[in-house]
């Protein structure tokens, strides 16, 4: 009996912190894969601290956090006080209630309706963007309060409540008895409440994702917008940070909360611990204090502002070595115009979240990089402006095939910044060479087992339709019934459907045969283990997509943001870019130089730059374009149902 | 004497409910009066208004002459001892006494001095650091009247302090109050509803039942001269009969005239008779004849249920009687207390139903209550 319960006591402790225990491990890892430790090293510690755009998130989130505790701690407390006096039970129970409604909604909910009334108060007011530091701030208190309520109420009511009683008849106004006796009395709650409030602020991700406007990003944001590429080992090292602080802070409580333990001993250490705990709170407050003045001080820059939203780790941003592109634009704008500019950057984690916080209309940015398909539905729906080329005579060196491409068949919108396109990816150790060449490997029972195929609905059609010689833009159902036929065939060889996971399962050896994207077999190849050699081609019929800058109606200073897009296109930046996203390149001044392609290897340039010259012909014959709501409907279905099979 | 409290006409109703029903009461400098009766009679209520955390619906409380009903309870000249106490917890035994005068902005000697006089007075000089969490029930109770006292009032109230004590720590206690009242010369309002510590400690007792003051007086007029039946029986044990005055000095119950004592009744005037226990004496023969029913050995006494005519009589007897004898009883005239008839007459005073655990019940109840 004794023994089982200690084992069941060491297996629930192994699944709440194996995953911690893991992370802290890898943090440590001296290379970037997952699957394979390959020494100790303070690499990524050493990376973190020098990625400026992360610790402004963390510098960000501790603000937001601290701010929104003791703001949330002191109107709870109060809100708790005025709750415990009521007189009547029927309106107490109904402010109980009322006071809970943030705690039990669902999150996505109370997110998605503070960011409506945000929008709709700045929009009466003529605010051109109604999101910023100080909606977020609200946003928390709005979710912290209840939490602190609920630690102060019942500190309150287990209160004695002749004790207030006791310091008003013996000399003290009611107030005075709130301070020298209510509060030392609640107290435990309040500090409860407090750090509750902080840690609950700290780790917010959907009310924060609804409410953040532009240039005010927190750290859980900031880490899903990773997410278009494989968040970074940089995470794991912050992540371990975090905890341990965390713990220190808990371990840090729980000692002065239990602090004295036995009965003579403890009182005369009682109320040393509550000074302690009112230094602590004071301590907070302070802290705060100084944050605020400093977020109000950074919060009205003089110099002009060039709001950028792009992907997540899209940019090269000075770590590993890199050249920082954002501080370069700044630099190169001082030498080239004469005065300074500050560039705000945040990122996105899809096409459709830039879209659904672009049309809220509460946020304004003035450089986008979007999908192809997106750029063609902006354009549709007059989201975007047309460009000044004047402004951006860089243009010049965007290769030939890159330009009046469907999405933007006169260029007037878009000036492309990167492109990629869907290969197989396999483990040259274990597939045969005679077996590659077209899709057909994913569908061949020899790797039956090993094969991954990707869990999303049109990425996945679109192999079947490859094979089959289908058109993936096709709005005859009876071609997807076709390329859902295939599917069905290739299923019971299929391993697994993965997205993101696909870079563990290649790069440790768990599958030989993928189908993935070419910039991304590169991060796949530098993490593999030892006794799998990955190796990517691209089957002649494939999809391929561009990613590029445009600017949205909403921009506010349209010739900076030209700037910008004109500085992107110089060398330096566009090579270091390039060289640090590994996607291939539309300008010439990278893919035509020879330091670059020194730098990246001759395999790597074999496959991003096979043949340039029918690029545009191959993009406008293969490549995905927008299908109407109900093809992606009918689409979903087919998709589900062989999910379901 | 001095009159320091007078409430005139004080009502107060909560939801609706009536807690005290036009109470008029006069409190004198360096009395030790004490408001009793059970839960719900509005003896609580009555000290709460005195010390300031409730006001009266109507009627008047003054101070010294001086209107206080607009005073807050920190502007009042009285302090409180609460039930529980109400120590800070995060204050030591020092900091709880010395709290008022802190308050007050008292330079720290004069405090340290003052401090230590009190901490004498109740018996507690080395007790300054101490935690008050960790003191026992006794010593907690001394700490709070220390602490009430030490900005001398001209009154303290006192909130059925010794209600959560046991009985023996209860009794020093009650000698202990009554010394430092001595010794200090405050008047004390002090609320119970153990009619015992009532008469033992008091110079007056205000009885209260159903918001409405039944009685005041010393303790031995309330315990001799009951006015009405409520009075009769909640002080001490009664048999209260139904009877005649026939005419001065001449009652009629049981069946029988009885000598008495009393005059100013009219003739043939309904009225109740009430005998206390002791005041029986079992003779062979008797006025009145009955059936012994229960025999109880309580140490000092037996207490004897008898039977007579179907009305059942307490007697408190050395002598010892066994269930099912017939036997005489004899009251002196003396004894034979006369009262008018009132809204409780044949509500109390028949042992008809009357058992000791009853009554440890009722009085468990009456403690719960605030």
């Amino acid at each position: 009996m004794k023994t089982s319960a200690k084992i069941y006591t060491a297996l629930i402790m192994l699944f709440l912190f194996a995953p911690i225990a893991i992370l802290l491990i890898f943090s440590f890892n001296a290379a970037k894969s997952l699957s394979v430790f390959s020494g100790f090293s303070l690499y990524w510690y050493r990376e973190l601290f020098r990625d400026a755009e992360t610790l402004g998130a963390v510098r960000n989130t501790l603000v937001l956090a601290l701010s929104a505790a003791v703001l949330s701690t002191a109107m709870g407390t109060a809100a708790a006080v005025g709750i415990f006096r009521l007189r009547s039970k029927v309106l107490r129970a109904a402010y109980d209630t009322v006071t809970n409604i943030p705690m039990i909604n669902p999150d996505i909910i109370t997110g998605i309706s503070l960011m409506l009334m945000f929008v709709f108060v700045g929009r009466l007011f003529g605010a051109a963007t109604s999101l910023n530091f100080w909606t977020m701030l609200i946003a928390h208190i709005t979710f912290c309060l209840p939490y602190v309520i609920l630690q102060v109420l019942p500190k309150l009511q287990q209160m004695d409540a002749s004790l207030p009683e006791a310091a008003m008849d013996l000399g003290c106004t009611p107030f005075r008895a709130f301070l020298k006796v209510e509060i030392p009395e609640i107290m435990p709650g309040i500090v409860t409440g407090l750090i509750m409030a902080f840690t609950l602020s700290l780790d917010d991700f959907v009310i924060s994702y609804f409410t953040a406007g532009n240039g005010f990003q927190t750290l859980p944001i900031r880490i899903y917008n990773m997410t278009k590429k494989t968040v970074t080992p940089k995470m794991y090292a912050l992540s371990t940070i975090i905890f341990f602080t965390i713990l220190a802070l808990l371990i840090m409580t729980n000692l002065i909360d239990t602090g004295p333990g036995v009965e003579k001993q403890e009182k005369k250490e009682r109320s040393a611990a509550s000074k302690r705990r009112t230094k602590l709170a004071f301590g907070i407050g302070a802290v705060l204090a100084v944050g605020m003045a400093a977020v109000l001080f950074l919060g009205a820059p003089k110099k002009p502002v060039l709001n950028v939203y792009n992907w997540g780790e899209y940019i090269s941003d000075g770590s590993e070595d890199s050249f920082d592109v954002l501080q370069g634009f700044e630099d190169w704008y001082l030498a080239n115009y004469g005065h300074e500019v500050e560039v705000n950057y945040t990122t996105f984690a899809s096409n459709e979240d830039m879209y659904a916080k672009l049309s809220s209309g509460a946020v304004s940015y003035d450089v986008i990089v979007p999908s192809d398909y997106m750029i063609a539905r902006m354009r549709e729906e007059g989201m975007l402006l047309p460009l000044d080329f004047d402004n951006i005579p860089n243009y010049q060196y965007i290769g030939e095939s890159f330009k009046n491409l469907y999405y933007d068949p006169d260029n007037l919108y878009s000036v492309p910044y990167t492109y990629n396109f869907t290969g197989i990816i396999y483990d040259a150790n274990r597939v045969d060479e005679a077996d590659t060449g077209d899709w057909d490997l994913l569908w061949n029972p020899k790797y039956a087992g090993q094969i991954l195929q990707f869990n999303n609905s049109r990425d996945a059609f679109g192999t079947a339709q490859y094979k089959l010689g289908l058109d993936v833009n096709s709005d005859d159902p009876a071609d997807w019934q076709a390329a859902l036929a295939a599917l069905k065939e290739q299923q019971p060889l299929v391993k697994s459907y993965v997205m993101d996971e696909v870079y563990n399962m290649m790069e440790s050896g768990e599958a030989a045969v993928c189908t993935y994207y070419a910039g991304d077999y590169f991060i796949m190849a530098d993490a593999q283990a030892p006794g799998v050699e990955l190796s990517f081609y691209a089957p002649e019929r494939t999809n391929y997509f561009v990613d590029a800058f445009c600017i949205p109606t909403c921009c506010q200073n349209k010739e900076l943001a030209e700037a910008f897009i004109n500085y992107m296109l110089e060398y330096e930046p566009a090579v270091a870019n390039a060289e640090y996203i590994c996607y291939g390149c539309p300008n010439r001044l990278v893919y035509e130089d020879g330091a670059y392609a020194e730098d990246m290897g001759e395999e790597a340039m074999e496959i991003l730059y096979p043949n340039l010259d029918d690029f545009g012909e191959k993009y406008e014959q293969f490549a995905f374009r927008n299908l109407s709501p109900a093809m992606l409907g009918t689409i979903n279905t087919l998709w589900e149902e062989l999910k379901i099979n | 004497m001095r009159k320091i409290i007078e409430l005139k006409n004080v009502s107060k109703a909560f939801d609706g409910q009536t807690v005290l029903d036009n109470v008029s009461l006069d409190i004198y400098d360096n009395e030790f009066l004490t408001l009793l009766g059970p839960s719900g009679c509005g003896k609580t209520t009555t000290l709460r208004i005195i010390a300031g955390f409730e006001s009266p619906d109507s009627g008047s409380l003054s101070f010294l002459g001086e209107d206080i009903l607009s005073l807050p309870p920190h502007r009042r000249n009285v302090n409180t001892v609460f039930q529980r106490y109400a120590l800070f917890p995060h204050l030591n035994v020092f900091e709880n006494i010395a709290f008022p005068l802190r308050e007050k902005k008292v330079p720290q000697d004069e405090i340290r001095g003052k401090v230590d006089e009190m901490l004498r007075l109740v018996a507690l000089t080395g007790f300054e650091k101490r935690s008050v969490t960790s003191l026992s029930g006794g010593q907690q109770q001394r700490v709070a009247i220390a602490r009430a006292l030490i900005s001398r009032p001209k009154v303290l109230l006192l909130d059925e302090p010794l209600a959560a004590l046991d009985l023996k720590l209860r009794k020093d206690m009650q000698q202990e109050l009554k010394n430092i009242q001595k010794a200090t010369g405050i008047t004390f309002v002090f609320v119970t509803h153990d009619q015992e510590e009532a008469l033992s400690m008091s110079d007056t007792v205000v009885v209260m039942s159903e918001g409405r003051i039944q009685q005041i007086g010393t303790p031995i007029d309330i315990y001799n001269e009951p006015r009405n039946a409520f009075v009769a029986d909640f002080i001490g044990e009664s048999n209260i009969l139904s009877g005649i005055m026939l005419q001065d000095r001449l009652v009629r119950f049981s069946g029988r005239d009885f000598p008495c004592v009393d005059e100013g009744f009219a003739r043939n005037e309904p009225v109740d008779v009430v005998i206390r226990p002791e005041d029986v004496v079992i003779v062979p023969k008797g006025q009145l004849r009955g059936t012994v029913t229960s025999v109880t050995f309580l140490g000092v006494h037996y207490e004897i249920i008898v039977d007579i005519g179907g009305f059942k009589w307490m007697i408190q007897t050395t002598g010892f009687a066994d269930v099912g004898d017939e036997i005489g009883i004899y009251v002196d005239p003396e004894n034979i207390h006369i009262m008018k008839k009132s809204e409780y007459s044949g509500l109390f005073g028949d042992y008809s139903s009357f058992s000791n655990e009853f009554d440890e019940l009722s009085d468990a109840e009456s403690e719960a209550e605030p």
